[in-house]
């Protein structure tokens, strides 16, 4: 969708419009952190895990038992919304996400600096491996939509008619404003954030990665957030208590 | 079956106004982040941009959530 188009402004024109292009979009860069002072404890999981012979493989060993444990943990938080899934399975998904997440570990153990301390810092690579594979089996052989379902679908309505038109009026241009969009952005924008795709599942679908996808979904929501200011609709003032 | 609100759907759409990280500087940061969070200390300043990442992205809040659950947990016994 790369042509002029043809549509409604928020305000009751008609308007031509060069598709929404996206700028300034570029995302904040944290500064790189300091080498920090390893606590005693995280100072002992670096020697042991650097060792050689039986200290090295006991101290894996304990880095595996740390990070099932940590996957478990996820696993169990998930589980009412899995019903599908029968504990062994569960078991199977959680031990699968702790052998990957010590393949992480020990491949980026030169990257650990001490923000924290060495237990906080492989408890996320375990719960990023559960969460991720209990997110894809989740979709596990379902469609993922990447057009929006019905728009009338939306509760519009309010305290009286001029409420109700504003928002008619308002999601007209949120509609407008989606369809200028590049067909990339669209679907990944309306596959995350209007039909509730996991951006794992979306990420895999599509052979790209998580970070690649976020940034597309960041420079579509402010590609869209610039054209309703443009049209009229100012963002700041919508959603003050729902965020 | 209840209709989705047209406000929260259009909160989801745009995202956080606030500038805002990545998923990949989010998942760096994480432990820190957590560590500081149940500290009580100041992580807006500490960590620009990721509060409104976790905002934007579902599933780095999930993770950030349960990191925070695990490591909390752990604190409290």
């Amino acid at each position: 969708m790369e042509a002029a188009l043809i549509g409604t402004s928020g305000r009751g024109g008609t308007v031509v419009s060069e598709p929404v292009k996206a700028h300034a979009n570029l995302f904040l860069v944290p500064e790189q952190p300091a080498v920090s002072v390893l606590d005693d404890e995280s100072r002992a999981w670096l020697r042991d895990l650097r060792s050689a012979g039986a200290e090295h493989d006991a101290a894996v060993g304990r880095l595996h038992l740390l990070l099932l444990r940590a996957a478990r943990f996820e696993v169990a938080r998930r589980r009412p919304t899995l019903p599908h899934l029968r504990g062994n399975e569960l078991d199977d998904i959680a031990l699968e996400a702790a052998n990957d997440a010590l393949v992480s570990v020990l491949a980026r153990l030169d990257s650990f600096r001490g923000a924290s301390r060495f237990t906080t810092w492989v408890y996320k690579f375990a719960l990023l491996e559960a969460a991720v594979k209990l997110r894809k089996r989740a979709w596990q052989g379902r469609e993922v939509p990447i057009e929006p379902e019905s728009w009338s679908l939306f509760e519009t309505g309010g305290p009286g008619p001029a409420q109700e038109v504003f928002q008619q009026e308002l999601l007209g241009a949120v509609q407008d404003g989606i369809a200028r969009l590049t067909p990339h952005q669209r679907g990944v924008l309306v596959a995350l954030a209007l039909n509730g795709v996991p951006i794992d599942v979306l990420a895999e679908r599509l052979e790209s990665t998580r970070g690649a996808l976020y940034k597309t979904l960041h420079d579509g929501r402010r590609a869209l957030r610039t054209y309703l200011e443009e049209q009229g609709f100012d963002a700041s003032t919508w959603f003050e208590d729902e965020r | 079956m209840q209709r989705p609100d047209l406000k929260q759907s259009l909160g989801r759409l745009l995202g956080p106004r606030e500038p805002e990280i990545g998923c990949d500087d989010c998942f760096d940061q994480l432990d820190a982040y957590v560590e500081l969070e149940l500290a009580g200390g100041d992580t807006e300043h500490a960590f620009p941009g990721l509060r409104a990442h976790l905002e934007g992205c579902p599933a780095c809040r999930e993770e950030h959530e349960s990191l925070r659950a695990l490591v909390g947990g752990e604190q409290a016994l």
